[in-house]
């Protein structure tokens, strides 16, 4: 039997002056089989001055990422961030394949699992009958061949869940963790 | 009456005729008419004393208060000076006698030894020169110090307890990409479960859930989906297809597990 897919979906946020992520790791159903989350980062004003505007990726993509990574128990399938982050020029760990999905306006292709390809790295795949497509955004360390096994194991997921939704539920609960510090 | 008067008007008339006769005439050009202002000086005022009357004055002759004792002219004192000196030598010779040496008479005399080094006077001395001073404590350097503006790495928090709070959403799996016989097994299965005729089932859809770990339950009719809360025991419990539907008589929901095969 096939190892289950896992997708993992990555978020940090910028709450007043502190910065803190979450990684929610979920099966094929949407179901959490895992979520952690950092601690509020504040650098002080020596760290906001000498890292300049270096400061926020590095923060989000070699600080937060990477240590909600490294304490992941197993490694997953796809690596999905938002597409702010993704446009913004992320350079993370490129271990997993990183994309970005996002509900598209777009008229709905032929039939499920039809891809079309408005880019070297953005496609649009449909996953349902009669839905718009996904718009689907992949980082600029992914080759083609990884985007194809890629688009195998969204289809795969996607019919089961809604591929977008488990991001809200990323944002929701970071949102209530900052309200619970504060 | 009238007649002489005319007749010395008459007289007058030549007589003035003939005065003026041959008189010169000399044309003068006109010199323009200038204006000219002079202004006139202020007349001042010059005072004057009058006459003053002869003061007196009183004036006090000062007495001498030191006296200054002059001196009187010395009498210039004259003395006869001779010089017989060349006459003597030129009128006579002197005869000197010397003393024959005596035993005894002789005193010994000790020469003073010569100075071994000759002191040079008025030699310039040499400008004095500026005396060095070490300082002895030196400048300090100053103490670094570092401010390590590493970042250092995250604390990571398990949060999986936060996550469960939030519903889940179960798509529905699309019953029409089922095989025929795969989906005969769960209508049996679930008329048996709820057992309702299956004529009077309306499937709302077929989900696939955890076994265990299920709290809560909604049905999302609008999306096709429903909502689920979920406990820590969900997590590990294998999935199983769950069969949501409706009595078509009263539209009470039903709901049940069925067995993959």
């Amino acid at each position: 039997m096939a190892e289950p897919i896992k997708l993992a979906y990555f978020m940090a946020v910028k709450e007043g002056a502190s910065y803190l992520g979450g990684l929610l790791v979920t099966d094929t159903s949407g179901i959490p089989l895992d979520f952690r989350y950092t601690e509020p980062i504040t650098p002080t004003r020596l760290q906001s001055i000498l890292y300049g505007k270096s400061l926020e990726p590095h923060l989000k993509e070699e600080v937060i990422q990477k240590t909600l990574l490294k304490e992941l128990k197993t490694a997953p399938d796809l690596f999905i961030i938002s597409v702010t982050e993704l446009a913004g020029g992320w350079s993370g760990d490129a271990k997993y394949p990183v994309l970005a999905v996002q509900k598209s306006q777009e008229s709905p292709l032929a039939k499920v699992g039809e891809t079309f390809r408005a880019g070297p790295r953005e496609l649009l795949l449909q996953l349902t009958d009669g839905s718009a497509p996904l718009r689907v955004v992949f980082a600029a360390s992914v080759d083609a061949i990884t985007q194809e096994q890629a688009v195998l194991k969204l289809l795969e997921a996607g019919y089961h869940m809604d591929l977008v939704e488990p991001m809200e539920r990323v944002a929701a609960a970071l949102q209530s963790l900052v309200v619970k510090d504060s | 009456m009238f007649g002489r008067v005319k007749d010395a008007m008459a007289d007058a008339t030549e007589t003035l005729r003939r005065a003026f006769t041959g008189l010169k005439v000399t044309q003068v050009t006109p010199e323009p008419f200038l204006s000219k202002s002079h202004g006139s000086v202020a007349l001042a005022v010059e005072q004057r004393p009058g006459l003053e009357p002869p003061v007196t004055m009183r004036r006090e002759m000062s007495l001498l208060k030191e006296a200054v004792q002059g001196q009187t002219l010395q009498p210039f004192p004259c003395h006869l000076m001779q010089e017989a000196g060349w006459a003597k030598w030129g009128a006579e010779a002197e005869v000197l006698h010397m003393t024959p040496l005596e035993k005894g008479r002789a005193a010994r005399i000790t020469v003073p030894p010569l100075p071994r080094k000759a002191r040079v006077l008025g030699r310039v001395e040499p400008p004095l020169r500026p005396s060095v001073r070490r300082i002895a404590d030196p400048v300090q350097a100053p103490a670094a110090r570092r401010l390590d503006p590493d970042l250092g790495e995250g604390c990571a928090v398990e949060g999986q307890e936060a996550m469960l709070s939030l519903a889940v959403p179960i798509r529905a799996e699309d019953i029409q990409r089922l095989p025929k016989g795969l989906w005969m097994r769960y209508s049996l299965q679930m008329v048996r479960g709820t057992g309702e005729n299956v004529r009077n089932l309306e499937v709302m859809g077929l989900f696939r859930l955890p076994r265990k770990g299920v709290a809560d339950l909604r049905h999302d009719p609008a999306q096709g989906r429903i909502l689920v809360r979920l406990e820590a025991a969900a997590i590990k419990s294998p999935r199983a297809p769950f069969i949501l539907a409706r009595r078509k008589d009263d539209g009470t929901l039903l709901s049940c597990f069925v067995e993959d095969p």
